[in-house]
């Protein structure tokens, strides 16, 4: 057994106490240990879920893609159940960050939503892949030629990922530029450091909810799988 | 001060509460598969001729 399956193998051991303490720790961090921000005030705080849920939305959907492009070259029905359990947990976390954001926004800009670049882009997404969840809720899980036309569906919708990343700096919008994604970030450092724990910790719940949500899925592969063998034994 | 608080506070139950009821989903979905998949096993060794094992054997 090599090394990489090693720490897979040890992953229900390690990911849930380490999701755990990180999870308490950003929500000391936040609702606590962060200053109070000066001209927003403790709305503010919301920064450190909508942030790490939009990257945690990235992850996902990263996954997503290297899974539907692994799906298409090796025919192996295992990675059209890790693409569809990460997108799962990308729809979720990308449902996070609109909300979370739509709540900053209305004490701060004055409304809940804008149809700006940014805001618009990732709209489409989370749509973009709640049609692929759906298409694949519809289809036999089993089915290799609809696993392949998802995979393609998915890494064309995952173009608009670079889109919302670039939105804010290639048109005018509402939503902020980057503050902390750049050479020099714009944030005190006690804010930094909380956004950093913030980012761990959704990294870590969305890392342990995409493996938890894939063997889901080959479980339910297997149970076709069983089904189509007792069939066949019955019928003998 | 009132209602900003009410954001932030809105804000930390949607996401909680949304993370709870997707993993209440999961678990109930984990469980109906593996009580299926644990099922079909038993039909299965059952149709070889094996039938289940004896309760208390090991697995």
């Amino acid at each position: 057994m090599n090394l990489a399956r090693r720490v897979y193998a040890l992953r229900w051991v390690a990911l849930p106490p380490l999701t755990g303490a990180g999870v308490l720790a950003m929500l000391v961090g936040a609702v606590v240990a962060a200053p109070r921000e000066l001209v927003e005030g403790d709305v503010q705080r919301l920064m450190y879920i909508h942030v790490p849920s939009a990257q945690a939305m990235y992850l996902a959907f990263g996954v997503v893609f290297v899974a539907s492009v692994m799906v298409l070259w090796k025919r192996d029905m295992r990675w059209d159940a890790a693409a569809r359990g990460a997108a799962t947990v990308g729809v979720l976390f990308t449902g996070f960050a609109l909300v979370t954001g739509m709540l900053w926004g209305k004490p701060t800009w004055g409304v809940y939503w804008q149809w700006d670049a940014r805001l618009t882009s990732t709209l489409v997404l989370f749509l973009v892949y709640t049609a692929y969840l759906l298409a694949r809720a519809v289809s036999d899980p089993s089915d290799e030629q609809a696993a392949r036309y998802s995979a393609v569906y998915a890494i064309v919708g995952f173009l608009d990922v670079p889109l919302i990343v670039m939105s804010v700096r290639w048109w005018r919008t509402l939503h902020p530029q980057p503050i902390v994604a750049r050479l020099d970030p714009q944030l005190p450092d006690s804010m930094l450091a909380v956004l950093g724990i913030s980012t761990l910790a959704i990294f870590l719940l969305a890392a342990w909810l995409i493996l938890l949500r894939t063997d889901t899925e080959r479980l339910g592969q297997r149970l076709l799988g069983l089904r189509a063998d007792v069939d066949r034994r019955e019928e003998a | 001060m009132d209602g900003e608080l009410g954001y932030l506070f809105a804000g930390f139950a949607v996401f909680w509460a949304g993370l709870f009821v997707y993993l209440l989903l999961l678990q109930a979905r984990i469980r109906h598969l593996t009580r299926e998949v644990d099922r079909l096993e038993e039909r299965l060794a059952e149709a070889d001729g094996s039938g289940p094992p004896p309760a208390g054997s090991p697995r």
